[in-house]
């Protein structure tokens, strides 16, 4: 059973997961699909995959129910693994790069409740920070914020480089979204964010383009998926906004580029997209795809 | 992972599925004594709140009890009102049923208590609630008695059928998870009654023939309707056995793996491939009962676990209660157990304060509480994930709009395993479905180079006259002569406008006398309109800056006039070139400096003619002069000159003309002289011809005026002829 597919950066290869323990690589180019590579080295069902920025060269990230999360990268044609972190207790359910423009970190939530910081520092070596004790049961879910601050569009760029205030958000088995953010070198809970009913299955931090709003969409097992919006840039008051209620359990939200149009998918055999503003306002635009 | 404990010696019910928040209530238990040997029964409530890490339970309601209790059940009975949350039976000693109404507990507004009855005759051991119909009830007591209540009306019980020989005790009664007419009760002589209640019999009994089993638990399959499992408390037969009714003489399979009796078994509704069982040899273990083999075990430090239920609404989470007069909370989902161990060592240090109770003033060290278990406890989770954890479908954007998806495929009819497609699916996310087809279109007309028709497609759909202008130009463009289409466009064609001019010129200002030139420079005309557009461009971007110069510095915005008078048909007619045209409306319009200004820039032709008839129209002494200047024509100022001032006009001719007419003319000059004038003015003429270098003339003219001869004048004679 395929766990989740996601398409690199340019768009030219499509990466695979499953619970064959084996990671795929394809490259879909014109419309074509050839196998590249074949990864294993999970000994459970793998449950996530995450392409890294380009910059950094052609880097994989996977993350299995055997604990572990492997980073794999592609040197000279052929995949390999770069490097594997066993600090888990229980499955890793997600991985997620942070932008760019942060330089190349890996979060990693994991149902023993904790989330894993993974910082490349050079030469192949990688530091870890961990967030114990995010989400009391489980983490399912993790997404970067985007690395713009908010109100660049608006306001005048002072030249000067930013300073980023890294933040991401995790969603958890304790029905929670938490907004995380980096202060001093460590990590600190920001903000908890109450709505769901039942368990966070997935968070997305929708791209930004310099706007004054944050917005995250979040999705559970009670089968709501709710938009939530910050509109100072401080980041301190988020209010939600109840997109739609599906009769089954949500599994997956996921943001166009442009941040306009929000895919959902659901267990009860649909893919819907929706089309939301940037101001907040949704509007519902259904079932696109139907599985037969 | 253990994630709440309270202490309570207790029995446990979790509220249903769709409860939430998720609360876990208590009913002091009636086969267990506590230390303080109370017999004081209550009911409690506990919100089992995962966002808050520590292990407490939250008490949101409390009850006195009449008595205590063997079993208790949370059904979602009247949950229809939004202020119900259920119900809440408990089954006591004596028969006693007791129905509480949840919300009553929790505001402990009114009487909680909404039914009780006593019909049974021995202590209620075994209840439960149906799933699909909320108000049934099943109770099962001493000597056989199984009771189907139906909560609307309490007082009347219904029996499933005859009593089942022989009398005994029922341990547990279980409805199916199919089925809803279909119920089971277990006997501790090893045995499972299967009643039909629609034909209100047993229809089959299942027993293992070893008559070894008693019967502790039982429960359905939550998928197959046929299966259930029976679990033995017998020490010397501590199994699990897997029955199939289909084939109900011997256990399907026998999951072994405790090494005392069992004493509860719960099956994971939300994963069926989950079993727990809880035994006497102080293990929890959690089974896969279609591979049989155990994924996860907990063990448990002292006591055994006579209850172990999973929680309905969150799947990973189990509460187990223990004969220590505890109830724990705990997640299959991996951990670690050390937390537990801290906080016990915690307690016990801060109960004692770290007072010095030998009065030696010192502080004691912080105690240290012998551990029983390793001190890192990492129990590995689920060897298999849970269904739950396992996502079969997602969809994420990808660059340029497209979508990957992959799902499930529907399962057809009554198929209970769901096929795992191994596909992905790649689609391409267009929300503006117009703009595509126009930019379709605009594609496959490029690709084919057929634009005109591709414009004209445009012209015809466009709506608002802006895109019509605005596809006609771009048309217009494509082809060629694209200039002179595109003045057509702006509604300037040379045509139009010299209609529009020759019937102003016949209506319009009369003028003074159609001079012969005039007509010719008319005539001219229409030879002139074929002339090449390329032409016109020279002469417009020439003039264009000729009037450029022309402009001072301040002035203010150019209007350019287009109205139908003069003023427009002017500016109508340059805009095209035209300049014979306007040049002709200028002298219509006796704007003769304008008319003379267009003329130049018009070309040599036009000038030349302009300035014949500028002079045909002023008579005045200097305008033939300047006439005769600028036209060169020397000719007739030698013939129309009047003689007196024959020095002028010899003025003239030495001035501007050129040499091989001097002569001549200076010769008509002298010869005027002559002929029209008296004696002094042949002197003149003399003078003429020798000027004029003409020898015979001046001889003539001289002997004419001079009669005598002079050596002298021979002699000057002579000079000139050398000459």
């Amino acid at each position: 059973m395929i766990h989740d597919a996601q398409m690199d950066y340019y768009g030219t290869r499509l990466a695979t997961c499953s619970s064959d323990r084996s990671v795929k690589i394809f490259d879909v180019r014109n419309g074509g699909q050839i196998l590249i590579a074949d990864l294993r080295g999970h000994e459970g069902p793998v449950w996530q995959v995450a392409w890294a920025h380009p910059m950094y060269g052609n880097i994989l990230a996977s993350c299995s129910y055997d604990r572990k999360v492997i980073i794999w990268k592609e040197e000279n044609g052929t995949w390999e693994k770069t490097y594997e972190y066993t600090g888990h207790d229980s499955s890793v359910n997600s991985v997620c790069w942070a932008p760019h423009d942060y330089g190349l970190i890996l979060a990693c939530g994991s149902s023993d409740g904790a989330i894993s910081l993974l910082s490349y520092t050079g030469d192949g070596q990688w530091e870890v920070k961990k967030i114990s004790n995010a989400h009391t049961i489980g983490c399912n879910a993790v997404s970067w914020a985007p690395a713009v601050v908010p109100g660049s569009l608006i306001e005048q760029p002072s030249g000067q480089k930013p300073n980023y205030i890294k933040r991401f958000a995790s969603g958890g088995c304790d029905n929670l979204v938490k907004i995380w953010k980096e202060e001093d070198g460590q990590w600190k809970e920001e903000q908890k964010l109450e709505a769901h009913s039942d368990w966070v299955r997935d968070v997305a931090w929708a791209p930004s383009i310099g706007l004054p709003t944050s917005t995250i969409a979040s999705c559970s097992q009670d089968g709501r998926v709710f938009i939530w919006t910050c509109d100072d840039a401080s980041g301190n008051s988020w209010s939600p906004k109840l997109l739609h209620k599906f009769n089954d359990v949500v599994w997956h939200v996921s943001w166009s580029i442009t941040a306009n149009i929000l895919a959902v998918s659901g267990g009860d055999n649909k893919v819907s997209t929706a089309a939301c503003h940037v101001f907040g306002r949704a509007m519902m635009r259904q079932a696109l795809v139907t599985f037969v | 992972m253990k994630l709440k404990e309270i202490e309570r010696t207790a029995v446990q019910a979790w509220s249903p599925a769709n409860h939430h928040p998720i609360y876990l209530a208590t009913g002091t238990s009636a086969q267990q004594l506590d230390a303080s040997f109370s017999t004081n029964a209550t009911l409690e409530i506990f919100e089992v709140d995962f966002r808050d890490p520590s292990l407490d339970m939250k008490q949101k309601g409390t009850l006195p009890a009449s008595n205590r209790f063997h079993k208790l059940i949370w059904g979602n009975f009247g949950n229809g009102s939004p202020e119900s949350s259920g119900v809440i039976i408990g089954g006591g000693d004596n028969g006693v049923l007791t129905m509480y109404s949840v919300h009553h507990i929790l505001v402990s507004k009114s009487e909680p208590v909404i039914g009780q009855t006593e019909k049974h005759s021995g202590p209620v051991r075994a209840l439960d609630f149906n799933p699909f119909q909320s108000n049934l009830l099943a109770s099962g007591a001493n000597d056989s008695e199984i009771f189907i209540w139906d909560l609307n009306n309490f007082s009347v019980p219904m029996t499933p059928g005859a009593k089942s020989q022989p009398h005994e005790d029922i341990s547990v009664v279980s409805w199916n998870r199919q089925v809803q007419h279909i119920l089971s009760s277990a006997h501790p002589s090893g045995k499972a009654v299967v009643w039909d209640l629609r034909k209100n019999e047993p229809i089959i009994k299942v027993s293992d023939h070893s008559n070894r089993m008693h019967c502790s638990g039982m429960a359905w399959h939550p998928e197959v309707a046929t299966q259930l499992v029976l679990s033995s408390e017998d020490d010397r037969l501590p199994v699990i056995q897997i029955w199939d009714l289909r084939f109900a003489t011997s256990p399907l399979s026998q999951l072994e793996g405790h090494t005392r009796g069992v004493l509860s078994v719960s099956w994971c509704q939300a994963d069926p491939e989950l079993l727990l069982s809880s035994a006497k040899d102080n293990r929890i273990l959690c089974w896969n009962p279609s591979m049989g083999e155990v994924v996860y075990e907990l063990p448990i430090r002292s006591q055994w676990c006579f209850d172990v239920q999973w929680c309905p609404r969150n799947p990973s989470v189990f509460s187990a209660a223990t004969f220590d007069g505890w109830i724990n909370v705990y997640s299959v989902m991996g951990g670690n157990l050390e937390a537990q161990q801290k906080t016990q060592a915690d307690k016990i240090s801060s109960s004692f304060n770290n007072l010095d109770p030998f009065g030696t003033g010192q502080i004691l060290p912080p105690l240290q509480v012998p551990e029983q278990v390793a001190q890192t406890t990492l129990i590995p989770p689920l060897k298999k994930p849970p269904k739950w954890i396992r996502r079969p479908v997602g969809v994420s954007f990808a660059f340029g709009g497209k979508l990957i998806s992959f799902g499930l495929t529907k399962a057809p009819g009554q198929q209970m395993q769901q096929t795992y497609p191994h596909q992905v699916f790649i689609s391409q996310v267009t929300t503006e479905t117009e703009f595509l087809l126009r930019s379709r279109e605009l594609q496959m007309a490029l690709q084919s180079g057929n634009l005109l028709d591709y414009c004209q497609g445009k012209i015809q759909t466009a709506k608002l006259p802006f895109d019509e202008n605005l596809w006609n130009f771009l048309k217009v463009n494509l082809e060629q002569e694209s200039r002179t289409k595109l003045l057509k466009l702006l509604g300037y064609s040379k045509e139009d406008l010299q209609k529009k001019i020759t019937s102003c010129l016949s209506n319009g200002i009369p003028d003074k006398q159609p001079l012969p030139e005039a007509d010719e420079t008319n005539a001219a005309q229409p030879d002139q309109l074929l002339i090449n557009s390329s032409d016109d461009v020279a002469a417009v971007s020439s003039s264009s800056a000729f009037f450029d110069n022309l402009i001072p510095q301040n002035m203010s915005t150019l209007e350019i006039p287009v109205t139908e008078d003069t003023d427009g048909l002017i500016s109508q007619a340059l805009l095209l070139g035209n300049f014979e045209a306007a040049v002709e409306l200028c002298m219509r319009a006796e704007r003769f400096a304008d008319a003379i200004i267009l003329a130049i820039a018009g070309g040599e032709n036009l000038l030349k003619e302009t300035q014949k008839r500028y002079f045909a129209k002023h008579k005045t002494k200097l305008s033939l002069l300047l006439s005769s200047v600028v036209q060169q024509n020397w000719q007739d100022i030698v013939c129309t000159c009047d003689l007196q001032s024959w020095k002028e006009a010899l003025a003239i001719l030495l001035t501007y003309s050129k040499h091989e007419d001097y002569t001549h003319l200076c010769d008509m000059l002298g010869a005027r002289l002559e002929s029209e004038g008296d004696a002094a003015l042949s002197n003149d003429a003399c003078l003429c011809y020798i000027s004029s270098g003409n020898v015979e003339r001046l001889v003539e003219c001289w002997v004419k005026n001079h009669e005598t001869s002079s050596p002298l004048a021979l002699h000057s004679l002579q000079m000139n002829q050398g000459l």
